[in-house]
């Protein structure tokens, strides 16, 4: 591959002056200037979030005395500071987490904060998406490349593999220490149903199965002989040691794609953008050109896209991390 | 599952090898693996064999035509645009109206494209249903293909001709129309810093989420390349660049390492290769002499290129290089950064030795390295 490298001729630069000046870049300094009175409106809507005082993620301010979302598995164990437009730094502690929308709420000790105005108007393709923070000007900017759409969680397994002569769903193979094997599932059985819904063949077994988290439990409907029973069978994440890494390589920085978020899959809607974002500047909000928060930016994705969650998700999202019910306890997590 | 994957990984092979020019010869980064092409010395005489062919099948009254680009309304787009940047909150606005409309117009035209086991992008450019994409999506002339409209449906097509040099494709949808197409477009009032939009399908059809728009400017372009700052990424190959008033002036072709660099054919190539990629002619262009080679790649680390990799029974390795060594000068030249030392190498003659100066930790070294012609490309 390096003899490529070198077979790759370089030719005659074009003059300077036919090439656009870096700064002018889409988000460049100069472009971005123009920029700058829409993130100055934010800047007391916005917070810098730090772990042992290395930025991890931006925060949108939901609530005057302090509440801030962000990107909660960016918030790793750690002295949690936050800071402000106005250059101080403040302590902040995290209140709780919504695990399955990988949103956190935390507390952030810091007068005249103002709370994000959230948009309520359509999402449209090719409108401006802005990431600001608490710098003059936005880190970044894009567009909206796609409409608001699920995505699915990283793929999880339960462990079998199936008798590939056919196209039926016959195990022939049950991995050893994984949740099939837990659920007592053996080589011959049959999946007759996925939580109920008759399955036949194979590839509706594993498209159904993409849907599921690791960590959560499957109701698989069994046939054994002449018998059919339940089982419930807990997925597991591919990256598990049994299934071995190599098998199931998960997506990382390569030199395409650039620095990617850790967490970048399962979220039940998201706006897809073209920002260049670094990724421990997610968690922030996404603006529209009237100052609005269209979304929640919650991971670098690729090369090409990076996340956010939708206006309208972000708020029900909020509901349910302030109205779960042990409001005040150190550290809770909830789910849908 | 794995056979999908696999077919995606080919495509990104692809921009693999085009991103190993990294450094980065722009106007040549288009080529793809083993048929590059001579950009320097041979462009001009490629060019004109085409040319001349072209003129010999024009005869041919049963070839598809080539589209007419539509005019250039450049003097009526909004005042923004023809700023070097945007000054106001209405200059944007007036940016966003103007995206909205063009990408929500051409969208229909913008096809997902499976040729064997590739997949990229390309675009439909006339109501019978031509559609330009990029050369290596293609592969050759003649391949049964499928075709993909972001509204899910799909239709049968085939490939026509393949530009080598210059990675112009051209595929015609064998099932009847009519279909939805875009305009062609013309470079000839387009200016480094137009903004432009990058549609595709990256990573392949996806219905849930259908075309990826991209808004970016362009940084550079020639009559033969566009570089632009829209990010793209294997699957879009193929894919269309547009216009500010929605007319395709370039087709997705190859990436680099940084989010900045992002190269499409230039839409004149595929007038200039018209008749014979309607012919489907296959071997459109000639691959490159080779160039000389030295088989080690750094990263800048001013004042010099620091190399994070050696390969080995390369000539560098051979002349004593090391991971981590900064080279500072080639033949007395100073070098600024990591493109200018693969510069100074793919432009000396195979066979050559080049004298460098390197810095290894406090040491400054003088290496003799003897470059080769590129061992075969795999």
């Amino acid at each position: 591959m390096l003899g490529l490298l070198a077979a790759m001729a370089v030719a005659e630069e074009p003059a300077v002056d036919q090439k656009l000046l870096r700064t002018r870049y889409r988000s460049g300094e100069e472009t971005l200037r123009a920029f700058a009175p829409l993130a100055a409106a934010m800047h007391s809507s916005i917070v810098k979030l730090a772990v042992d005082d290395e930025t991890v993620a931006l925060g949108a301010v939901v609530d005057a005395s302090g509440l801030v979302l962000t990107k909660a598995s960016e918030i790793r164990p750690g002295k949690l500071t936050c800071w402000l437009a106005n250059e101080m730094q403040v302590g902040a502690e995290l209140v709780r987490v919504a695990e399955e929308d990988d949103v956190a709420l935390v507390r952030v000790h810091a007068p005249g904060l103002k709370p994000v105005q959230w948009a309520d108007s359509e999402v449209h393709v090719g409108q401006w998406a802005i990431t600001t923070g608490i710098a003059p000007t936005p880190h970044a900017v894009g567009i909206v490349s796609a409409l608001p759409r699920r995505i699915r969680p990283q793929r999880a397994f339960i462990g079998v593999q199936f008798d590939f002569s056919t196209s039926g769903t016959t195990i022939e193979h049950v991995l050893e220490g994984l949740g099939a094997e837990k659920a007592g599932l053996k080589p011959g059985d049959i999946i007759k149903a996925v939580n109920d819904t008759a399955v036949t063949n194979r590839a509706q077994v594993v498209e159904m199965l993409r849907d599921f988290r690791a960590g959560q439990t499957v109701k698989l409907r069994v046939g054994r002989d002449e018998v059919q029973f339940d089982a419930q069978v807990s997925m597991m994440a591919p990256n598990d040691e049994v299934l071995g890494a190599e098998l199931y390589p998960q997506p990382g920085p390569d030199r395409f794609t650039g620095e990617r978020s850790q967490r970048a899959e399962g979220f039940e809607q998201v706006i897809e953008h073209d920002t260049v974002l670094q990724p421990w500047l997610c968690g922030g909000p996404l603006v529209n050109l009237d100052g609005k928060a269209i979304g929640l930016n919650i991971a670098r994705v690729g090369r090409v896209s990076t996340y956010a969650l939708p206006a309208g998700l972000v708020k029900q999202i909020l509901k349910r991390l302030q109205s779960s019910p042990h409001p005040g306890a150190p550290l809770d997590t909830i789910t849908r | 599952m794995h056979a999908i994957r696999f077919l995606r990984t080919r495509t990104a092979w692809w921009l693999l090898a085009a991103v190993l020019a990294g450094a980065l010869s722009w106007s040549n980064a288009r080529n793809s693996r083993g048929a590059t092409v001579d950009r320097a010395g041979a462009a001009a005489s490629a060019a004109t064999s085409v040319r001349k062919q072209t003129n010999s099948a024009l005869a041919d009254a049963s070839l598809p035509a080539v589209p007419k680009p539509a005019p250039s309304r450049r003097s009526e787009w909004a005042p923004a645009f023809g700023k070097t940047t945007p000054t106001s909150l209405d200059d944007l606005k007036a940016i966003e109206r103007q995206v909205k409309a063009v990408a929500g117009r051409v969208s229909p035209a913008v096809v997902a494209v499976e040729v064997g086991y590739g997949s990229g992008s390309g675009v439909v450019v006339s109501a019978d249903g031509l559609v330009l994409t990029a050369g290596h999506v293609c592969g050759s002339p003649n391949r049964p293909g499928r075709l993909t409209f972001p509204d899910g449906r799909s239709a049968r097509g085939k490939t026509l001709g393949v530009a080598r040099d210059t990675d112009c494709g051209l595929m015609r949808i064998t099932d009847r129309g009519p279909w939805p197409f875009a305009a062609m477009g013309d470079l000839q009032e387009a200016r480094a810093g137009d903004r432009v939009l990058a549609l595709g399908h990256p990573g392949g059809f996806d219905l849930k989420r259908s075309l990826v728009v991209r808004l970016g400017r362009v940084i550079r372009f020639t009559p033969e390349v566009l570089q632009t700052d829209c990010p793209i990424s294997p699957g879009d190959s193929g894919g269309p660049l547009f216009d500010m008033q929605g007319r395709v002036i370039g087709i997705h072709t190859a990436i680099s390492g940084s989010t900045a660099e992002n190269f499409h054919v230039a839409i004149s190539t595929y007038y200039e290769a018209w008749n014979e990629l309607a012919r489907g002619a296959g071997n459109i262009g000639r691959p490159a002499p080779p160039r000389a080679y030295v088989g080690a790649i750094g990263v800048d680390d001013a004042p010099g290129c620091r190399l994070t990799s050696v390969e080995k029974n390369s000539p560098a390795q051979r002349a004593g290089l090391k991971v981590g060594d900064v080279v500072v000068k080639v033949d007395h030249r100073e070098i600024k950064a990591s493109a200018s030392f693969l510069r100074w190498v793919t432009e000396a003659t195979p066979g050559e030795t080049l004298s460098l100066e390197v810095k290894r930790g406090d040491q400054l070294l003088a290496l003799d390295v003897k470059v080769e012609a590129p061992p075969r490309s795999p």
